[in-house]
């Protein structure tokens, strides 16, 4: 049927099909969250799904993080596959035992006896002026939890197919959006986060790295947001005649390092770029993963654009000063490509 | 060849109060075959969102893109159904 | 306990800065974000709760507070800061992320804090209960006679940190006056779709602590229950916890397409508004005559709109103050 291969989904809409995809075909597989029944969640990742599945599989929950994120760990390992919504990523402060003590460990705990199929997903990012507790990505302070496989999708297509692989996954997944990706008609975001999606249950596998733009005189590696202002760099650079190559991780855990080095290998000058705070995170996890295995592949010092280790301030002018953008991604990239080391 | 009007529909929200919408989002990229029915895209005023359907199936013309300004009536896309 | 007639031209002068603020904001909020609702477009981007039909929680509890008090409120403040005697220009330039605001724009309007009055507020349900028990557990400790009061919405009654806060201030005997503004609605879920039981005045029980709940967002009902509860704290008698059944105006938040709320619901609600009801009343009882509730009513407006100019003509920080302050 050639109008659904066409079809354009925005990612909100991707996320919210692949859920679907997964409840048509297993019973197991229930929603629940803050506003994701009626409302079809804040940032419309269920959209639809309580007139499909009605409300014992979409359900609402108290404010209670703690108790859902903890029954839904509970419901996972007595042989459900729930999908728990963290409205912000920001409020995990309030239930974070739940997930890094109890969801994250319970497999280990039990020497592999027991699986924990449960998926946390959660809204990330800002740029919309949302300020320090509702704007965060916190990319880092989960990828750093053993246990926890972490998917971060940057387009509707790797969306779908990446939530899909979470439902089917034995492990706990925390699947984070950015907001400013979802394609809300109420919120900007990048032409190119919506995109062509089938309308079949395909997976994406988890730890996969992708090259979402192929080149030879440097390697930006980034992910979620920071791959479109990437591209946008790119693209600037190109009229220059510096050919750049990006690496969207789509996943942080498990880390596709592989696809990462073979990268660097080539062009030899790595930039990373990341909307989180700078210090003890993805940044410095990329660069120590190239470094340690070979830094014989670095023609010049690898380059780190991230959030400073600030709150993230609420005035535009200072927030926009503060995140990455193409234009610090371009100045960079020069950099790197104009220095002899 | 048989072409069929995407008009914005007379009547969808209160004008007196707020005369025009946008274009929030196409389902479908210029030159796309859609199905008859078929979410093409949909408009937004103020904080309402709503959906536009393909009359008809065929060849999408776009004439008025994402985020593109419009009122009851506009014109904003053709289907081509030959 | 009744009001005086000082006490009342106070609450409806406070009630309707608060009410004027919000319906002032709910416009300004707007500019830059038609005919496209661009949520990080025009000179106040981001998220906005108002409050509007709410002033009674504020004004009926902070009429009886003093500076030395604290005030610890939710993501939808605007009325509490008021009533609690937050600089309304500096808060508002707040809002506007300007560099004279409390924080020169770093927080905006959801962490809005001045430690002159011991007012703060904070993004996270729940968060500023504990908070509040600190600041009466410091009180306790220096001898003093102030209270907290915290805020918090019916959805946050259902939070972990909630119920903590409240089994310590009760353990510990501390003077804080725990405030549930019960507007119906979390987001989009209604109060008997997340909580357990349908008052939550009675969960008071299991701290071992009066409870109290207020109907149909009376203020002087308000006033009279909580010049109770912080009596009884200030003389060491320990916490309170009250509910008052409110309700909001606007969406949970400016740009809430609100498909949620039945038809009709906000138009039954502005009939019984509870500024034009403490009005008629305090006229007709409170020995306030209606030339002396106009003249407050003038002046309160007056001086939001002098905030709003303000904050208006301020300037933006420079991009690279977003560096300091982040340690003392």
């Amino acid at each position: 049927m050639a109008s659904k291969s066409n079809r354009i989904l925005t990612m909100s809409h991707a996320i919210a099909e692949g859920i679907a995809n997964e409840m048509r075909t297993d019973p197991s597989v229930f929603v629940m969250g803050e506003d994701i029944a009626a409302y079809g969640g804040i940032f419309g990742a269920t959209t639809g799904l309580l007139a499909e599945f009605g409300e014992q599989r979409i359900r609402d929950t108290p404010i209670s993080e703690t108790a859902f994120i903890g029954a839904g760990v509970g419901a996972a390992m007595a042989g459900m596959r729930p999908i728990v919504e963290l409205m912000f990523v920001d409020f995990f402060g309030v239930c974070m035992d739940a997930i890094y003590n109890l969801a994250a460990k319970n497999i280990y705990f039990s020497g592999g006896n027991c699986k924990v199929p449960l998926v946390i997903m959660t809204a990330t990012g800002g740029g919309y002026s949302d300020a320090g507790q509702h704007s965060q990505t916190l990319h880092a302070t989960f990828a750093h939890m053993p246990g926890l496989k972490v998917a971060v999708p940057s387009n509707a297509y790797d969306a779908k197919g990446l939530m899909i692989s979470a439902i089917r996954d034995d492990s706990p997944v925390l699947y984070m959006f950015h907001k400013g990706l979802q394609g809300l008609a109420w919120m900007a975001s990048p032409e190119k986060a919506a995109t062509e999606v089938p309308d079949d249950a395909y997976a994406i596998p988890l730890g996969e790295a992708k090259v979402v733009r192929p080149g030879k005189d440097a390697t930006i590696v980034t992910l979620s947001m920071m791959v479109h202002r990437s591209m946008e760099a790119a693209e600037q650079l190109a009229k220059d005649g510096i050919d750049v190559e990006v690496v969207d991780l789509r996943t942080l855990v498990p880390l596709d390092r592989a696809t990462v080095f073979k990268s660097v290998a080539k062009t030899g000058r790595l930039i990373v770029v990341d909307e989180d705070y700078s210090s003890f995170g993805v940044t410095a996890e990329i660069i120590t993963s190239v470094v340690e295995r070979d830094p014989t592949v670095l023609k010049v010092k690898p380059r780190r654009l991230a959030f400073p280790d600030i709150p993230i301030p609420y005035s535009r002018p200072m927030e926009q000063f503060a995140l990455p953008n193409a234009g610090k991604i371009t100045e960079a990239v020069r950099e790197s490509v104009k220095k002899g080391r | 060849m048989i072409l069929s009007d995407i008009a914005v529909p007379e009547g969808l929200w209160d004008t007196s109060k707020t005369p025009e919408g946008v274009v929030a989002n196409w389902f479908y990229r210029d030159g796309s075959t859609v199905e008859a029915g078929a979410k093409i895209a949909e408009l937004m005023v103020e904080k309402t969102v709503f959906d536009i359907a393909a009359p008809a199936a065929g060849e999408l013309h776009i004439l008025v893109p994402k985020d593109g300004i419009v009122r009851p009536g506009t014109l904003i896309g053709r289907i081509d159904g030959a | 306990m009744k009001p005086s007639k000082n006490q009342l031209l106070w609450m409806y002068s406070a009630m309707a800065k608060a009410r004027y603020f919000e319906d002032t904001m709910a416009a300004v909020y707007m500019e830059g974000k038609s005919p496209k609702f661009d949520i990080g477009a025009g000179p106040v981007p981001g998220e906005m709760h108002l409050c509007a039909g709410q002033e009674p929680c504020a004004a009926g509890v902070c009429v009886h507070l003093r500076p030395e008090d604290t005030v610890t409120a939710t993501h939808r403040p605007h009325h509490q800061a008021i009533a609690k005697g937050v600089d309304l220009k500096k808060m508002t330039a707040e809002i506007f992320g300007k560099k004279t605001g409390l924080a020169g724009g770093r927080g905006g309007h959801m962490h809005l804090l001045d430690p002159k009055v011991n007012f703060a507020c904070s993004g996270i349900v729940a968060e500023g209960t504990g908070p509040a028990v600190g600041a009466a557990l410091a009180a306790k400790m220096r001898g003093t006679k102030a209270v907290a009061v915290s805020y918090v919405g019916e959805g946050a009654a259902n939070q972990g940190a909630f119920h903590e806060a409240l089994n310590l201030a009760a353990l510990w005997k501390l003077p804080v006056l725990f405030v549930i503004e019960d507007n119906a609605w979390a987001i989009s879920v209604p109060k008997s779709k997340s909580t357990a039981v349908a008052d939550n005045s009675v969960r008071a029980a299991a701290y071992g602590i009066p409870g109290v709940h207020i109907a149909d967002n009376d203020t002087l009902a308000i006033f009279t229950a909580a010049g109770e509860a912080i009596e009884r704290a200030r003389a060491g008698g320990g916490p309170t916890l009250m509910e008052i059944e409110t309700y909001r105006y606007y969406g949970h938040f400016q740009g809430d397409p609100e498909v949620y709320r039945p038809a009709g619901e906000v138009a039954a609600l502005k009939a019984k508004d509870p500024i034009e009801r403490l009005r008629k009343e305090m006229i007709a009882n409170g020995g306030v005559s209606a030339a002396e509730a106009d003249a407050a009513l003038a002046a309160a407006r007056k001086e939001v709109d002098e905030a709003v100019a303000f904050a208006r003509q301020s300037p933006y920080p420079a991009p690279a103050e977003a560096l300091e302050h982040v340690f003392a």
